[in-house]
């Protein structure tokens, strides 16, 4: 909540987290799609990420199939964003006085949206609480003005201050009588079940045909001149090919094809979105070539 | 000489990465001494600072005004550079604006009798302070990046986001703007230490100022006080503690720091029951921490660099072991998880591993690995119970790519292996196998122990090399992802250690393997381009063993493959050149001077009815060479062989100096021609003595 009210003084739109699974923050529409195009952009919001290969079912204290990123996007990337970070760390109750903060080299790729950028993951005292990225390039295209992303892993974040060492240990609420949920009162069972889910009992005939169904899905609203819509389809996509992923059936020939076809399909939307919304009628995709 | 000031310039930046870091900073003084020299700035001594925020150099004795010159340069001669009617040509015309001046100012005069036209210029001094942004705003553009970047609206490029620039030169800033930052004399601070920054007062005080906010400027400074500050928590906790600090990670950590103090840390001891590779590899690839050892095993202990306030290392310390705390815990986790199943169920699961595209899965190449390492096992003559544990390691070899602990630790792959096979009760050579195959695993690493490893290796190497050769991914200059240089080398040693194999043949196998496994590749080139690219590699080697190219050339000539031959050859042969370097010489001169001669058309059968004394003696030497040569080739006693070829040095000789070869004859002629041909082919299976005789001259 204090994350929300520091960007929102910084002037982010603070949105509500978007109701498609995605696998991070940076694939919801509000980021990728949004970054793309001349006009100013500041948003931020809670995203909630599956990433079913992250399974632990519940054993282990630090990963997660189901996690919170609070996602920032600062559209052109604004000169004191650094510090803008670190007094948004001040917000939380982080004294970065008191604390070894570092910026460490980690460059972004995303092969699924044709993404990529330069940034860093930050540490405090050793611990990755946030990646910090500038876009360069999205869905195949050069991100001009440059976007500024910052991601922060909330779990990790709130262990850190609260001191606890499993995840399922922190304090999500304390009532005035004492009443107390902790984050595995709320997600431990969830963890489990999902874990075995991902792992064991999602139908794969059932999620390769909604792959391929979604994938006509977008081509289709695509066709219609819809990128917005057409992006879910392709969000839908990804959980399928993650869940396969997850369930061990994507051999890794099969998995580069996979990526590829998503691949595909986000730069459709993109070079749509450039063209529709952005109103960019040489909405050529430049491929990787300029990196 | 004008009188001079000092130039201060600093970069200030977002933090770049550690290693472009490095890479720019050793740049930088090439950089400015370039941009400096081409604006005709003279100049004194310069320095270079860096950290991760900051690039700067500052020069001593920088003039305020530049030389004024007065140039001359001649040009063409009078005559080309008028026409009949006096007017000036297009080569007058071409020479002068060359020279940046005009035709009419072109002068005339005579040198050695002849008249020329001159172009004179008078470059008035200049004020350098009115040069220097320029020169400064070159320096920024030309530093070398691999990746670089934008930010916000600007189209500029560099590694990270550029924020401040300090350009004072004495105590004036001159005016540099990059990206839409301007210059200045504020320097920012170390992000706690100082966060407020300050004002520099003048170019001399730039190094004392950016000290005064508690950073320490160089790279090389930041080195020793790391190294200095680990010896000193060595000390303290007792002689027999000891630190390990790759230079890798520390180049990293000296880069990751305006400030770095050394702090000493620990984790429970309950995690050292988990393979030390593990611990070591979440402490130095993850963390940057370096880990201490006692007598030579790893400790709970180890060292952080911070970057932080001194004043709160508890709460830096404690942040740092939770951490630690927290990776070894997923490290155990993966490690036990791994163990419940034996090593072996893990093979199957090779086949969601890609091991390149064209080429399949790793689950293939383990089949193809095991196949071949049995084919060099029956070629070798390896027995029975070893060819088992060689076929047990191979299918092995690979497994552990899709346990836990190496999906998450990956330099821990072959050595966790190795674990999890002993803990499965696999044979111990068969475990040491697994962890060995890598090897060497970089430059001077040493090959595997074992013979079993050996073998592994080998088979896992000369598959991998004619693999991507088969689909033409050959290495390219800088470019060799899959290292099979290091690979090649790796097998050129083991062959030498005395695996007996023959390479062409182990090659062809490796390709007949992927043929048999569908695909398609054209087995004869891919052979030839592998063998070509053994050899280059071979003379790599012997080049950096100091010896020469011709002398590997030489030995080629005789049509030899095999890297162990030809080094043991070429050694043999420059060992016969050092050792008798007489009979050497004058056969390779011999041998040249036949070379030119013969006449390859006209055959070797000679008819020794025709010949005189001296050819009869050169003609039986010869006889008795083939002979001799042939046999101690067959014995693979390559310096007996150039003993022998040495025994022709006197008949060659004595031929060349008492026998016409180019008689009027021509019945003669063509005898001696034949006579030459013969002598000649005799060094065909040793050696090219003609290399070496014009390597000579």
């Amino acid at each position: 909540m204090r994350l929300q009210s520091f960007w929102a003084s910084q002037g982010c739109v603070i949105l509500q987290p978007y109701d498609n699974e995605v696998g991070a923050g940076t694939n919801a529409p509000a980021t990728t799609l949004r970054s793309l195009g001349p006009e100013t952009w500041r948003c931020a919001y809670v995203q909630g990420c599956r990433r079913p290969t992250d399974g632990r079912y519940g054993e282990n204290p630090n990963r997660l199939q189901f996690y919170y990123q609070f996602q920032v996007l600062i559209k052109p990337s604004p000169d004191d964003i650094q510090q803008a970070y670190l007094d948004s760390l001040r917000a939380i109750g982080i004294n970065t006085d008191e604390h070894d903060v570092r910026f460490v080299e980690d460059d972004w790729e995303s092969p699924t949206l044709g993404a990529w950028g330069l940034g860093w993951e930050v540490w405090i005292d050793g611990m990755e609480v946030t990646q910090f990225t500038y876009f360069q390039q999205v869905g195949g295209f050069e991100c001009s003005p440059v976007p500024v992303e910052i991601a922060y892993g909330l779990e990790r974040l709130t262990m850190f201050v609260q001191g606890v060492d499993s995840v399922y240990d922190i304090v999500w609420a304390r009532g005035g009588d004492g009443v107390t949920f902790t984050y595995g009162d709320v997600y431990l069972e969830n963890e489990k079940e999902f874990s075995q889910f991902n792992f064991e009992v999602a139908d794969t005939t059932f999620l390769f045909q909604e792959f391929a169904d979604r994938e006509a899905e977008c081509m289709r609203t695509l066709e219609a001149g819809l990128p917005i819509p057409a992006y879910d389809s392709v969000l839908k996509c990804c959980h399928a090919f993650n869940l396969l992923d997850a369930r061990g059936v994507i051999s890794a020939t099969e998995r580069m094809a996979y990526i590829l076809r998503v691949r595909t399909l986000a730069k459709a939307c993109c070079e749509l979105y450039m063209e529709r919304v952005v109103g960019m009628e040489d909405g050529k995709a430049h491929e990787e070539s300029t990196r | 000489m004008s009188k001079t000031r000092t130039l201060a310039f600093e970069i200030g930046t977002e933090e770049i990465p550690a290693f472009d870091l490095k890479n720019a900073t050793e740049k930088l003084p090439t950089i400015m001494e370039q941009a400096l020299s081409d604006a005709g700035i003279p100049h004194e001594d310069m320095e270079v600072f860096s950290t991760p925020r900051r690039m700067a150099v500052v020069v001593r004795g920088v003039a305020e005004e530049t030389e004024a010159l007065e140039e001359t340069h001649k040009g063409p001669s009078a005559a080309i550079a008028f026409d009949e009617a006096g007017a000036p040509t297009k080569a007058a015309c071409g020479f002068a604006r060359g020279k940046g001046v005009s035709v009419e100012e072109l002068e005339v005069r005579e040198e050695g009798g002849v008249e020329y036209v001159f172009a004179h210029k008078s470059v008035p001094s200049e004020e350098v302070s009115g040069l220097l942004g320029s020169v400064l705003e070159g320096v920024i553009t030309s530093l070398p990046w691999p990746k670089s970047m934008k930010w916000g609206t600007e189209h500029a490029l560099f590694s990270r986001p550029v924020r401040w620039l300090v350009a004072l030169f004495g105590q004036d800033v001159i005016p540099v703007s990059f990206a839409n930052v301007g210059s200045g004399r504020h320097t920012a601070g170390h992000r706690v230490l100082s966060p407020q920054g300050s004002d520099i007062p003048c170019a001399d005080e730039y190094e004392k100022i950016v000290r005064s906010l508690k950073i320490i400027p160089t790279q090389e400074e930041r080195m020793e006080l790391i190294c200095a500050q680990t010896k000193a928590i060595e000390q303290e906790l007792g002689a027999d503690h000891e630190a390990v600090l790759p230079p890798k990670v520390l180049t990293e950590v000296v880069n990751l720091s305006e400030a770095p103090q050394a702090l000493l840390a620990q984790f429970d001891e309950e995690f050292l029951k988990v393979p030390e590779e593990i611990i070591v590899d979440a402490m130095l690839m993850h963390q940057r921490y370096f880990p201490l050892y006692k007598d030579g095993k790893l400790t709970n202990r180890f060292i952080i660099v911070s970057n932080g306030d001194p004043a709160f290392a508890d709460n830096i310390i404690d942040g740092n072991q939770r951490v630690v705390a927290a990776r070894l815990y997923d490290a155990k986790f993966f490690y036990e998880e791994d163990l419940k199943a034996p090593l072996e169920r893990y093979v199957d699961r090779l086949d969601e591993v890609v091991f390149q595209e064209q080429l399949g899965t790793m689950r293939q190449k383990t089949q193809r690995v095991k196949q071949l390492a049995e084919r060099i096992c029956l070629d070798a003559q390896i027995g029975d119970v070893e060819s088992g544990k060689v076929a047990r390691a191979a299918l092995l070899a690979k497994a552990d790519l899709v346990t836990n602990a190496v999906i998450e630790f990956t330099s821990v792959q072959g050595i966790m292996g190795s674990y999890y096979a002993a803990a499965a009760g696999e044979d111990a050579d068969v475990a040491a196998a697994i962890a060995d195959h890598y090897r060497p695993r970089f430059a001077g690493d040493d090959i595997p122990q074992g013979l079993v490893g050996r073998i592994v290796a080998l088979a896992d190497k000369v598959d991998t090399i004619c693999g991507l050769f088969a689909i033409g991914q050959t290495p390219t200059g800088s470019s060799d992802p899959f290292a099979l240089r290091r690979a090649a080398l790796g097998v050129i040693a083991i062959l030498e250690s005395g695996v007996d194999v023959s390479l062409e043949r182990t090659v062809e196998e490796a390709l007949r393997i992927y043929q048999e496994e569908g695909v398609s590749l054209d087995a004869a080139a891919a052979r030839d381009a592998v063998l070509e690219f053994f050899i280059t590699r071979t003379k790599v080697m012997l080049k950096d063993d100091g010896i020469p190219n011709d002398v590997v050339d030489a030995v080629l000539f005789a049509r030899v493959k095999e890297p162990v031959t030809i080094i043991a050859r070429s050694r043999a042969l420059r060992t016969a050149l050092a050792e008798t370097p007489e009979d050497m010489e004058d056969l390779s001169v011999a041998y040249g001077r036949a070379n030119n001669l013969r006449d390859g058309e006209a055959g070797a059968l000679y008819d020794a009815a025709l010949f005189a004394e001296p050819e009869q003696k050169l003609a039986s030497a010869i006889e008795s060479a083939r002979t001799s040569v042939a046999e101690a080739l067959a014995s693979d006693d390559y310096p007996a062989a150039l003993s022998h070829l040495a025994a022709l040095r006197a008949p060659i000789d004595g031929f060349f100096t008492d026998v016409m070869v180019m008689d009027e004859d021509p019945k003669l002629r063509q005898n001696r021609m034949k006579l030459l041909n013969a002598f000649i082919a005799v060094f065909a299976d040793v050696a090219d003595f003609g290399v070496l005789a014009s390597a000579k001259r």
